[in-house]
């Protein structure tokens, strides 16, 4: 078990034949995902690394029965990418695209919530599930096994490169990750960390989450207060980096566009304290998340 | 998110229809004066900057003649405003006022739907009035898909009191608003105060307005008006930011983003978002004086790492240099490595009195491994964490520097 993607997942890639989405396809097929389909409008009839390329995600889905949308097609493409899949039915789709104009990120969030789809990113790394070996995105590249192997963490990360190297200190705690998710860097995203939580809490194979949060946004209060309603009852381990942009001059932003502190929202001094509240473990140096997994796993006796 | 100053976002929102007082601009006191002068009437005097609050900062005046102008243009132009120097003065009509109200359309980020404040007590702060007077303001969210019906925007006034020719009128302003808001990809377009003038109109006296710069490359008429890079700093950019924002412009893969510190001796070129603020906190808790913020990531060319080690080593008072980036997923190291060690051999610098200190690990960790030691570069993989390496980094400073850094 693992949340969001699985062996039953039924994966189409929209804008496949692009440079970026070709190099994905091959990692993501090196890795042993199946992948049944590709879309880019104009190339039906061509493959990718063998995969067949159709020109709608309604073909791809008369075809094949996709349910699942990896979606890495340019800034200007990508609303319309994801409206084509919420129309077509497609339930889980990850939109990689950076850079995407705020106003197409609210339309696209809207179309999915009112169609019940499920966004992971914007500007997302993606999302793996190293159990069954399915992983959607850049996440883990050329080399998934150096950072995630099989375990019982859950990772969730704002951060793509962080979800790499969080789960790699899962793995050098000595455990592995049940899926690992980005969940985006912008402040505009479909699935929050409370959001996951959600889910990860119902998966039976998971049995401690790990976090890394960024200043700016409101994900940690809210996954503060749905720990304190009693929504997620594992242990919760977080790490939120930028302590120091609390110092700096307001409005200043660092890393990622959606890491702006604008009064008390966003500082990472107050989402601490607001998941401590909560029962979570806040770590204040990233490394300390060793020694915590270790402690945390061990009570439970499992691995 | 990009600022817009205000003549050009006056200039825009006129485009869509809605009445703005007339202006110019003034580089000078001279000009400011023979504008008043051939005008003819009562002027308001605004420093243009791109911040908020100027009539706090005193950075707004008033004249009545074109002495007056003169003088209070010269004491705006000396002025400097939260960091930003006044070289500009926008001279505006004065409106004769009747009523103040205000408007504002943002994104509610939480609710992930456009937003619009609206009262008809302007002038005001709108964060005292939401806090104290929750009643006398409306906040309507709006369906992202559906957009501002008409209907919405008479609920919206008529809720506040207006009725009448009033109450149409400030309906009409707000659809061509909201119009604007929508046309211009903006984040934040804010009308305070938004004007019921003596003789019946409704004015946007003063509007301030910061666009989406994610959208840029489908407003082609909003070049030239954009603060570039505004939306990261408090201050203008100084020249080597420029530069290096041009070494990023230079070529569209990968990210270089440079941010200079006051004083510091630690050149910082960490990444990606997450990476770059964890090693920043690290080399922070160690004692450090990073000099500057610089992140890069997302498979940079060589020629842009290269360009922004440049750029880093080359600020006075760098005394050693700390690359970190987090296990990456498609980042070539080798790469990376190419551009670093170019700019340290083009700076003559040797690593063996200079303290550089790498941590990499990724897509041909190993080449770059190599590249890095082949030019005694100290670098470390995935055997050290990131908090390790800053480690590292902070001892082979105080080695090298015992005078600034006093072990502890």
């Amino acid at each position: 078990m693992a949340i969001l993607i699985n062996k039953d997942s039924r994966i189409v890639i929209q804008g496949i034949t692009g440079r970026e989405a070709t190099m994905i396809t091959k990692h993501t097929l090196d890795y042993g995902t199946r992948v049944l389909a590709g879309v880019t409008p104009g190339k039906k009839g061509q493959d990718v690394h063998g995969v067949p390329v159709y020109n709608t995600v309604r073909e791809a889905v008369e075809e094949h029965q996709v349910n699942t949308s990896l979606i890495v097609v340019p800034p200007a493409f990508a609303l319309d990418a994801v409206l084509e899949a919420v129309d077509n039915g497609i339930q889980v789709v990850v939109v990689t695209t950076e850079n995407i104009p705020q106003l197409d990120i609210l339309k696209m969030l809207h179309a999915a919530r009112q169609n019940g789809v499920r966004i992971i990113g914007p500007n997302t790394v993606g999302m793996i599930n190293p159990g069954d070996r399915i992983k959607l995105g850049s996440i883990g590249g050329d080399n998934p096994e150096r950072c995630f192997v099989p375990g019982h963490v859950g990772v969730i990360s704002r951060s793509g490169g962080m979800t790499a190297e969080t789960s790699w200190m899962v793995k050098r705690a000595g455990f592995g990750v049940s899926t690992s998710v980005g969940i985006g860097g912008d402040g505009l995203i479909g699935s929050s960390i409370r959001d996951l939580l959600e889910l990860f809490e119902q998966d039976p194979n998971t049995h401690a989450v790990v976090t890394f949060s960024e200043p700016g946004t409101m994900f940690e209060e809210q996954a503060a207060d749905f720990l304190r309603e009693g929504g997620f009852t594992k242990p919760l381990i977080s790490y939120i980096a930028g302590r120091f942009t609390e110092n700096m001059p307001e409005g200043t932003v660092f890393g990622h566009a959606g890491a702006m502190i604008a009064g008390d929202v966003g500082r990472p001094s107050v989402k601490a304290r607001k998941l401590r509240e909560a029962g979570a473990i806040v770590v204040d140096r990233y490394d300390d998340m060793i020694d915590v997994l270790r402690s945390v796993l061990s009570e439970k006796a499992v691995k | 998110m990009g600022r817009i100053l205000e003549h050009h976002s006056k200039q825009l929102i006129r485009q869509a229809g809605v009445r703005t007082p007339e202006n110019w601009i003034a580089e000078t006191a001279e000009q400011a004066e023979d504008i008043v002068r051939r005008y003819g009437k009562s002027v308001v005097l605004k420093a243009l900057v791109p911040v908020g609050k100027r009539g706090k900062a005193g950075a707004i005046k008033f004249a009545n003649t074109p002495e007056e102008a003169k003088l209070q243009t010269e004491s705006l132009l000396a002025m400097t405003v939260r960091h930003f120097p006044v070289d500009k003065v926008l001279v505006e009509e004065k409106v004769d006022i009747s009523e103040e109200w205000y408007v504002s359309i943002t994104i509610d980020k939480n609710r992930q739907m456009p937003v619009i404040l609206a009262t008809t007590e302007g002038g005001v702060e709108v964060e005292d009035l939401v806090r104290e007077h929750p009643d006398r303001i409306v906040i309507q969210h709006i369906d992202p898909l559906m957009g501002l019906s008409g209907f919405k925007a008479k609920e919206i006034w008529s809720r506040l009191g207006l009725n009448g020719k009033h109450l149409l009128l400030a309906s009409d302003v707000l659809s061509k608003l909201y119009a604007a808001f929508l046309k211009n990809d903006c984040y934040l377009l804010e009308i305070n105060p938004l004007v019921l003038t003596k003789q019946g109109d409704v004015v946007a006296a003063a509007s301030v307005m910061a666009v989406d710069d994610a959208a840029m490359y489908r407003q082609k008429e909003l070049e030239g008006m954009v603060e570039v890079g505004s939306e990261r700093v408090w201050r203008p950019l100084t020249d080597l930011e420029k530069r290096m924002i041009a070494v990023n412009d230079a070529d569209y893969r990968g990210t270089a983003r440079y941010t200079e510190m006051d004083g510091g001796d630690i050149g910082f070129m960490c990444g990606g978002g997450g990476g770059s603020l964890l090693s920043f906190d690290a080399l922070l808790d160690l004692g450090g004086r990073p000099a500057n913020y610089t992140e890069t990531g997302g498979n940079p060319p060589e020629e842009k790492v290269y360009g922004l080690t440049k750029g880093i080593l080359s600020k006075p008072g760098v005394k050693g240099l700390f690359v970190a980036h987090n296990i990456t997923n498609n980042t070539q190291i080798d790469v990376m490595a190419n551009g670093i060690v170019r700019a340290l051999k083009e700076l003559a610098i040797d690593p063996r009195s200079f303290p550089v200190v790498v941590r990499e690990a990724g897509v041909n960790d190993a080449v770059g491994r190599d590249i890095f030691m082949d030019a005694g570069v100290e670098y470390y993989g995935e055997d050290v964490t990131i908090c390790e390496a800053a480690l590292i980094m902070m001892n082979k400073m105080r080695a090298a520097y015992p005078d600034l850094y006093t072990t502890n």
